[in-house]
C-alpha cells in the first residue's frame, strides 16, 4: 500500500525500512505525552546511508526527526504529519577508547551507561548520567544536552562533547571539533549540542572521560519540612560546597520509591536529600564536615552515610528510578523541568504545593536541588478528559511561578513540542527570530525535526500558522 | 586617508543603535574592549568606527546565594574578579591580565590556565546579551546555573571575536574559592618534566593548572590545606612566566601530543608555556619564519596554530587551514551580520 518505502529500500537492506502500522504508531512517540504521526521508519548503519536517507527525503519533500532511543520527555523524537524517523539505534560501536586524552569515540546510538560500563575497568567513566541512563543515547544526550544528578559539579553533557560527526540536512557530512581546543572559527560543536535534531543527525560523538575520584562519600539526610531540606541546600552551597550530586526527593515521592526498591529510605521524613561528595580524602573529609554540620543546623533527623559501595548504589538506585515509581500512584505523569534560582528554591516549591491544592492535583517532586533545577511530577490518569484538563492548567501555572522568580523552562530536557509555545515567556520577539536565523543557517528549508523548540511564527515576519495541526495529547 | 571614528556608547541600546546605523550606511566597524588584543587578525586599513565598549561597566546583579554574576561587558576583568572574590567565590575559567574587559575575554574565548579543573571559559556563560551587526539586542541562555532553553547563541559568541555582534551583557556561573591556593614546581632536564607533569595531570591531587615551560614544570593545587603541599618533587614556586617575543601563537593539540610538542620547541629554543592535560600552548614567536613552523608542528600533530597577538609582518596568515564547516560560518555570520560590518580582519576565512 505504501509507496514512501520503495526509493528508501533502494538505500537501505528491506528490514530497516519499516512502514507496518503499528511500529509507525510505536514510534511516533517518546517519553513524553505527546502522540504524533509517523510516516516510515528507517534504521541506517552507517554515516553514508543516514546521508543517503536525508538527502533522499529532501527530494521527496518530507521531514525527518532524528531518534536515538526515545526517552526524551519534551516530545523532541516525535514525528508531525507523517514526517520520517531516522532512528540510529543501530549505530551503536564504541569506536575507539583513549584512555591518554582521555576520551570515547562513539556512534550515537550507544546507550549512555554502556559507555561507562565500557570504561570502568581503566578507572574512568562519563560524567553526565541522566537517570534514564540505562536506555537513553548518547546521541540523544547531545541532542538535548543532557543532565543528571552529577551535573551539579561536573558540568552538563555540552561540556564533554569533544568533537562530533554531523549529517546536514542537505546531506552534507561534516566532522567539528576533536581533542585538539578550540579550532578556529565559530564553535559549532557546541551550538550543535541542545540542538534537539533540528540541526542534523549527530552520526558519531567524541565524548571527554573523566577520570574516577580517589574518594566519594553519599550520604542521606532525612528533614522534618521542605522547608527545612531547602535550607539545607543554600546551607551547603553557602558553605562553599559545590557537592558532586545534591538531589531532593519529597515525602510522597520517597513513598513511591521505598515500595519500589526497599532502601530502608525514611519514608516518615517530609524530604531527603541526598548528597554525594568526592575527591581527595582531605577534600572529602572537609566537605563531609560541612554537609553534616548544616544538617545539624537546619535540623536533619539523621545524616545516614552510605556503608559501601552496594549502599551507594542502593541510595542511588532509589534516586534513579523515582520517575518509574511513580507508576504505582498513577498510570500518568506530566512533568516539568524549569529551573529556579537556588536562592528561590523553598518558596517556588511551596508555591508548587499550593498549585497541588488548588488544581486538586497529587504533585510529586524528586529533582536536582543542588542547581534548582525541579522536576515536579504531576501524576494523574489521561483516560480522565476533565482531570487531564486541571493538568494542563496546573502545569502552566508551575511554569509561571517559576519564570516570575527568574527561572528558565527547562534545566535538561529540552523545549521540544511541549514547552515550545511557552518560550515568549522568557524570550522576546527579537531573541527568538535570532534564534531561528540561527537554526535556518543549518537547516534553510526546515527539514530538520520542523516545528520543534521555537514557537511558529518565531521568524520576524513568518505567518502565524493555525495550532490546529498538533498532535493530539500536545500541551500548547 | 580616511579618519576612524571612535564611539563610546554609554548603555547597550546607545550602542545598538549605532550598529544600526553602521549597517544602514555600510561602514566597518571595530570593537574594542580593552584593546590590549588589538594586534591580531588579518593585517588591513583600521574599520571606519571604532566602538570601545568600557562605557558599559555597570554591575547589574551580584546574587553571592545563587554564585551568579551579571555584568555589562566593558567592565575590566579585574574588577570583577575583586567583586567576587569579596564574597569568597571565584571565576576560574577565565585568563585574568590587567587592561582586559569581560567582553574581550569572552570574545576571543580566553581561558585561563586553570581550564584543567575548571573548564572552558565558554562553560562558565549562561546568559549573553548581544547586540548583532545590525543593532538587534539579542538575549539568549538564563541566569539560572543550569538551563537549555533554546539554542545555544552564547557558544556561538564566546570565541567569535565580535563578528558576530558585541556583548553588551553577560551572566557568569561563580565557584566558591578554594580555601588554599599554591604553586609548586622544579627544573631539571626535559625527559624528567614531562614525567612529572603527566604524573601530576592522572594523579589524585586533581591539579587547577600543569604547564611546562623551558626548564620547568609547575603545578597549581588548591583545595584543603592539607591538599595544598609539594608533590614529590617540586618545591613551593610561583606563577610561571609568560613567554615574550615580538608576537604569540596559540597552539592546540590533543593533549597527549604536548609532550611531543615541547620536545620540538625546547630543541629549537622557542619560549613557551604548554598547559597539560588540556592541550593549549603559548608560543613565542619573532618572525612569519617561526609562525609557520610552530604551525607545521602543531598540524602533524592533530592540531592548529593561530597568532593571537603580533605586528602586521606575523599575521599574513593568523589561522592557517580553515576548519570545516566553513559554508555554515558563513551563512551564520550573514544571520548575526547581515552586512558584515563588523571586525572584518577577523573573520577566520575571508
Ligand atoms: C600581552 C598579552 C598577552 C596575552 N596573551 C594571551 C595568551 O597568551 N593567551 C590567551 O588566551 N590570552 C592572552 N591574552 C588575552 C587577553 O586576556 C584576552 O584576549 C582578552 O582579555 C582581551 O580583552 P580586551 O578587553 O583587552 O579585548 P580587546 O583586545 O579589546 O579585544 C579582543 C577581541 O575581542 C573583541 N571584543 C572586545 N570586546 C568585545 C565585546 N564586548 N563584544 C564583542 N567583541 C569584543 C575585539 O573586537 C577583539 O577582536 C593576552 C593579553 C595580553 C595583554
Ligand atoms: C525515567 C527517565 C528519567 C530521565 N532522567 C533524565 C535526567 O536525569 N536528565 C536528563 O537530561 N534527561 C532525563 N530524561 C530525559 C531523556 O532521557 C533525555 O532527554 C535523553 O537525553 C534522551 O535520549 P534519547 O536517546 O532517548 O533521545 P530521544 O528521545 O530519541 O530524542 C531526544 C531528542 O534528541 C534528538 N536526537 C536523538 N538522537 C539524535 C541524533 N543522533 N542526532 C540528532 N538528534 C538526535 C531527537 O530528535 C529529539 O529531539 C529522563 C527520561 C526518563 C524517561
Amino acid at each position: 500500500m505504501s509507496t514512501l518505502r520503495d526509493p528508501f529500500e533502494r538505500l537501505l537492506d528491506p528490514a530497516r525500512v519499516i512502514d507496518h502500522a503499528l511500529e509507525r504508531r510505536l514510534y511516533s512517540r517518546d517519553g513524553s505525552i505527546a502522540q504524533g504521526d509517523c510516516g516510515l521508519v528507517v534504521l541506517p548503519e552507517t554515516t553514508a546511508e543516514v546521508a543517503a536517507c536525508v538527502r533522499l527525503a529532501g527530494e521527496l519533500g518530507l521531514a525527518v526527526v532524528p531518534r536515538g532511543s526515545g526517552t526524551g520527555l519534551c516530545g523532541g523524537a516525535v514525528p508531525l504529519e507523517g514526517a520520517i524517523v531516522l532512528s540510529v539505534a543501530r549505530m551503536g560501536a564504541i569506536l575507539e577508547i583513549d584512555p591518554e586524552v582521555p576520551c570515547a569515540r562513539v556512534q550515537p546510538g550507544v546507550l549512555n551507561l554502556d559507555l561507562t560500563t565500557a570504561v570502568r575497568h581503566l578507572g574512568l567513566h562519563y560524567a553526565p548520567d541522566p537517570s534514564s541512563q540505562q536506555a537513553c543515547s548518547i546521541g540523544g544526550n547531545v541532542a538535548t544536552n543532557a543532565g543528571g544528578p552529577h551535573c551539579l559539579a561536573s558540568g552538563v553533557t555540552a561540556q564533554h562533547v569533544l568533537g562530533m560527526e554531523i549529517v546536514l540536512a542537505d546531506g552534507e557530512v561534516l566532522r567539528l571539533g576533536g581533542t585538539a581546543p578550540d579550532p578556529p572559527g565559530y564553535d559549532l560543536r557546541g551550538f550543535v549540542v541542545g540542538g534537539e535534531g533540528t540541526l542534523g543527525v549527530v552520526t558519531e560523538v567524541t565524548v571527554r572521560l573523566t577520570r574516577d575520584p580517589a574518594q566519594v562519600r553519599t550520604m542521606l539526610l532525612d528533614f522534618p519540612t521542605v522547608r527545612a531540606a531547602g535550607e539545607a541546600v543554600g546551607g551547603i552551597i553557602g558553605g562553599g560546597v559545590i557537592p558532586a550530586a545534591m538531589e531532593m526527593m519529597d515525602q510522597r515521592m520517597t513513598i513511591a520509591v521505598e515500595a519500589f526498591v526497599h532502601a530502608d529510605l525514611p519514608v516518615d521524613a517530609a524530604a531527603m536529600l541526598l548528597v554525594e561528595v568526592d575527591g581527595t580524602p582531605a577534600e572529602v573529609a572537609a566537605h563531609v564536615a560541612v554537609v553534616e554540620e548544616v544538617g545539624a543546623r537546619t535540623g536533619a533527623r539523621r545524616v545516614r552515610v552510605a556503608r559501601d559501595e552496594a549502599e551507594r548504589a542502593l541510595f542511588w538506585k532509589a534516586r534513579k528510578s523515582a520517575f518509574g515509581a511513580v507508576a504505582r500512584v498513577a498510570p500518568n505523569y506530566y512533568l516539568h523541568d524549569c529551573v529556579v534560582p537556588r536562592t528561590r528554591l523553598i518558596e517556588v516549591l511551596e508555591r508548587i504545593e499550593a498549585i497541588a491544592a488548588e488544581f486538586d492535583l497529587v504533585i510529586m517532586n524528586v529533582f536536582h536541588a543542588g542547581d534548582g533545577n525541579l522536576h515536579p511530577l504531576i501524576a494523574f490518569d489521561r483516560r480522565d478528559a476533565e482531570q487531564v484538563e486541571r493538568v494542563h492548567a496546573a502545569g502552566t501555572a508551575i511554569i509561571e511561578a517559576c519564570v516570575a522568580v527568574g527561572g528558565v523552562l527547562s534545566g535538561e530536557h529540552g523545549i521540544g513540542l511541549e514547552k515550545r509555545d511557552f518560550m515568549p515567556l522568557t524570550f522576546s520577539a527579537v531573541d527568538l527570530d535570532a534564534q531561528a536565523r540561527a537554526r535556518d543557517a543549518f537547516d534553510p528549508e526546515g527539514r530538520m525535526n520542523p516545528a520543534k523548540v521555537l514557537p511558529l511564527g518565531s521568524r520576524c515576519g513568518e505567518l502565524v500558522l493555525d495550532a490546529g495541526s498538533l498532535p493530539p495529547g500536545t500541551w500548547l | 586617508m580616511a579618519v576612524t571614528t571612535v564611539l563610546t556608547p554609554s548603555t547597550a541600546e546607545e550602542l545598538a543603535g549605532m550598529l544600526r546605523e553602521a549597517t544602514a550606511s555600510g561602514r566597518r566597524v571595530d570593537v574594542v574592549g580593552g584593546g590590549t588584543r588589538s594586534r591580531a587578525g588579518r593585517p588591513g586599513p583600521p574599520g571606519d568606527v571604532e566602538i570601545r565598549t568600557g562605557g558599559l561597566r555597570r554591575i547589574v546583579a551580584h546574587e553571592p546565594q545563587d554564585l551568579t554574576l551579571t555584568v555589562e561587558a566593558g567592565l575590566p576583568v579585574t574588577e570583577a574578579v575583586a567583586l567576587t572574590a569579596g564574597a569568597g567565590q571565584d571565576w576560574p575559567q577565565a585568563e585574568v591580565r590587567d587592561g582586559s574587559t569581560i567582553g574581550g575575554v569572552l570574545a576571543t574565548g580566553a581561558s585561563g590556565r586553570r581550564r584543567l579543573r575548571s573548564g572552558a571559559v565558554r562553560d562558565s556563560v549562561l546568559q549573553i546579551v548581544i547586540a548583532t551587526g545590525d543593532g538587534r539586542l539579542v538575549t539568549a541562555g538564563g541566569r539560572t546555573v543550569k538551563g537549555v532553553s533554546g539554542f545555544d547563541i552564547p557558544r556561538l559568541a564566546v570565541g567569535s571575536r565580535g563578528t558576530l555582534g558585541v556583548i553588551t551583557q553577560v551572566t557568569l556561573k561563580l565557584w566558591p574559592l578554594p580555601e588554599a591556593r599554591g604553586w609548586f614546581g622544579a627544573g631539571g632536564g626535559l625527559e624528567e618534566r614531562l614525567a612529572l607533569a603527566r604524573a601530576a595531570v592522572t594523579g589524585a591531587g586533581r591539579p587547577t593548572a600543569v604547564i611546562l615551560t623551558p626548564g620547568r614544570i609547575d603545578v597549581e593545587l588548591a583545595g584543603p590545606p592539607d591538599d595544598v603541599v609539594p608533590p614529590p618533587g617540586m618545591e613551593p614556586s610561583g606563577d610561571p612566566p609568560a613567554p615574550v617575543g615580538t608576537g604569540v601563537v596559540e597552539v592546540g593539540v590533543p593533549p597527549p601530543r604536548l609532550g611531543d610538542l615541547s620536545v620540538l620547541l625546547e630543541d629549537e629554543g622557542f619560549a613557551y608555556e604548554a598547559r597539560f592535560g588540556v592541550g593549549t600552548c603559548l608560543v613565542a614567536v619573532d618572525d612569519a619564519a617561526g609562525v609557520a613552523r610552530v604551525r607545521s608542528w602543531a598540524v602533524g600533530l592533530g592540531g592548529h596554530a593561530g597568532v593571537l597577538d603580533g605586528p602586521d609582518g606575523l599575521r599574513e596568515d593568523p589561522w592557517g587551514p580553515p576548519p570545516p564547516g566553513l559554508a555554515l560560518m558563513r551563512r551564520l555570520r550573514d544571520a548575526f551580520d547581515p552586512a558584515g560590518i563588523l571586525n572584518g580582519r577577523l573573520v577566520p576565512w575571508a
